[in-house]
């Protein structure tokens, strides 16, 4: 499978010596689902910045189909989708006006109401932003990423802070955007979201990558070495109690 | 459409639309000043400088008629003819400046002889100028009928020429100040608390990830600025010559050139403390700190020559002084601002030193 992305021995050493990511290298294929897991302070963030053009390298390459982003950040730039972390967006504006603006911004020209159908946020057009529930802010932070066709979307926990039934109506969007033939970026906190999504994971720490592969292959890997986890695992999960109980609609 | 106007114009566009959907800067900077505009122009409205003239008349004949023809033909006299009593009260209140009684026997002939008589005034010890002055215009007409009654030849004449001035008021002197002041608050607060606003809220972060430099912002959330600040110039200048007799002697293009170097100015103070300040906390008191003592000191509602000479000193060097000052020259006595070097050069050594200070205290996040 051709590869869209490819970061060789990318490193980042802040101005205070601290060294948040030490020499990783690794490559994405076109058109999967990529995660990249790790607890808090392990570097995804500052390697997704530096991947995105966001951040200065210090040493290593980062090739975004085809081009270097150390030296063309803005070409980088176009041709991506970027939800960050916490995302905020101008006030008093409205979607649809966001939306256009965003498309302005990158030369491209959309029909805002179709965008806003595609993530379920269509009767929400005239809204401002501060009045949508936690997971219609994601959707909607994951609709701008969307303004460009970009080739890839890089999701920074889009997850985090939602509840169960806004998560897997997230989970169900980034699947749609897979299915499109995008390349999509992830971090995550939650195991059982990169188990549903992603094709590969990454798993960092402490600024390297500590494992690479699919989940299911890194898991088969684990029980080869001979773990074995401290209770049965029962076929059902909380989550699923939860979500029969509660049901799959959106309480937005 | 090349792609850099494309954004720019998406960005000033959606600044526009953030500008008048924010209730709060709507207040500040357009209804504020209107508002403040109108308190200044209904006080002073009414009190021009024309002297106001009780005039009663006890007398009947032609010689009375004609000492009251003259009388409100001066135009500098707003003459009424009110009782006695009556005047003696608006005198007392401060809304005369000057009561005239006319005798009964005034200009009253007996046996071909005009009886002796005397017009009796009072003026208003609180405005003596007014009433003194009205006095001898009074003095002068019943002199010169005297001498037409008596056919007596005027040897002696003053011949005076009217010189037309400005006939300008305190409401010329606080418009150009009450203009000056939205400015001022209209680059400095109206820029920082909401810049660092979206700079805190990460919104500035979310347009560092497309491909337009920031700085693209930065120039839309300008221009949004520039335009409000000429549209308030335009709205305060209209409704001051509409409705209270504004006087503009100088150039419409040289008040709007003052008008536009002003909010250059402010904004730069605006967006050095936005992009120095880490969130909202830190704006208001350095915000504050560099407005108010401009506010209070530059004279933009009263002169500063009461103050002693070292503060005078120092508030001749604030920019807010140089551009309520060469507004209030332009306005009031209808020089350019090349007649106004020195405030000139003041304003352009303040915008090199507030952009130099905002590039180097910038910081995006």
């Amino acid at each position: 499978m051709p590869t869209i992305l490819d970061v060789v021995n990318l490193t980042k050493t802040y101005d205070n010596n601290v060294q948040a990511v030490k020499g990783i290298s690794f490559s994405v294929n076109s058109g999967e689902v990529f995660g990249i897991l790790g607890p808090n302070g392990a570097g995804k963030t500052t390697t997704l910045e530096m991947i995105e053009g966001l951040r200065q390298i210090t040493s290593g390459d980062v090739i975004l189909d085809g081009i270097k982003t150390a030296d063309q950040p803005y070409l980088v730039k176009q041709r991506i989708g970027i939800q960050l972390q916490s995302s905020a967006f101008f006030q008093n504006l409205k979607l649809t006006e966001l939306l256009e603006m965003f498309a302005d911004l990158y030369g491209s020209t959309i029909n805002a109401l179709d965008l806003l159908a595609d993530v379920g946020l269509k009767d929400k057009a005239h809204f401002l932003v501060k009045n949508l529930s936690g997971g219609q802010k994601q959707r909607f932070s994951i609709a701008t990423t969307l303004v460009n066709r970009p080739v890839i979307v890089f999701l920074d926990e889009p997850t985090t802070g939602l509840d169960p039934q806004a998560r897997r109506n997230l989970w169900d969007l980034i699947n749609q955007i897979k299915s499109r033939g995008t390349t999509v970026i992830i971090t995550t906190h939650y195991m059982e979201e990169a188990k549903f999504l992603c094709d590969r994971v990454a798993i960092m720490d402490d600024g390297k990558i500590v494992a690479l592969d699919s989940p299911e292959q890194l898991i088969r890997q684990l029980l080869g070495r001979g773990f074995k986890a401290h209770t049965e695992v029962p076929p059902a999960t909380l989550d699923d109690v939860f979500i029969d109980l509660t049901g799959k609609i959106l309480r937005d | 459409m090349n792609q850099n106007t494309r954004s720019l114009l998406a960005l000033t566009k959606a600044s526009l639309k953030m500008y008048y959907r924010n209730k709060g800067a709507i207040v500040f900077t357009l209804l504020i000043p209107i508002a403040l505009l109108s308190i200044f122009g209904f006080l002073s409205r009414g009190r021009g400088t024309s002297i106001q003239i009780g005039l009663t008349n006890h007398a009947s004949g032609e010689v009375s008629k004609q000492f009251i023809e003259k009388l409100k033909g001066i135009k500098a006299f707003d003459t009424k003819e009110i009782t006695e009593e009556a005047a003696a009260v608006e005198l007392g209140k401060g809304n005369l400046d000057l009561q005239i009684i006319v005798p009964e026997n005034f200009g009253v002939m007996e046996n071909d002889k005009l009886l002796q008589s005397s017009i009796q005034t009072r003026f208003n010890k609180a405005k003596p100028q007014s009433g003194q002055i009205a006095n001898l215009a009074i003095v002068e007409i019943v002199s010169n009928l005297d001498r037409q009654l008596t056919h007596s030849p005027s040897t002696l004449d003053v011949k005076s020429e009217g010189v037309t001035t400005n006939n300008l008021g305190y409401f010329d002197f606080i418009l150009p100040g009450i203009l000056s002041m939205t400015i001022m608050q209209l680059g400095i607060f109206g820029v920082a608390f909401g810049f660092v606003a979206m700079k805190a809220s990460g919104a500035l972060r979310r347009l560092q990830a497309t491909p337009v430099h920031p700085v693209y912002f930065v120039f839309a959330q300008a221009f949004v600025r520039l335009l409000v600040a000429l549209a308030n110039a335009f709205i305060l200048v209209g409704m001051g010559t509409y409705f209270f007799g504004f006087h503009m002697m100088g150039s419409y293009f040289n008040f709007a050139l003052v008008c536009i170097i002003g909010i250059l100015i402010f904004l730069g103070f605006g967006f050095a403390i936005a992009g120095w300040a880490k969130d909202e906390t830190q704006v208001a008191p350095v915000a504050n700190l560099i407005q108010l003592p401009m506010l209070l000191l530059s004279g933009i509602f009263f002169p500063r020559d009461g103050f002693p000479s070292w503060l005078k000193t120092i508030t001749d060097y604030f920019p807010l002084t140089y551009v309520s000052h060469s507004l209030r020259k332009i306005a009031n006595e209808g020089v350019s601002l090349v007649d106004l070097p020195v405030d000139f050069i003041g304003m352009s050594v303040w915008l090199v030193i507030v952009y130099f200070v905002a590039v180097r205290v910038f910081k995006w996040e």
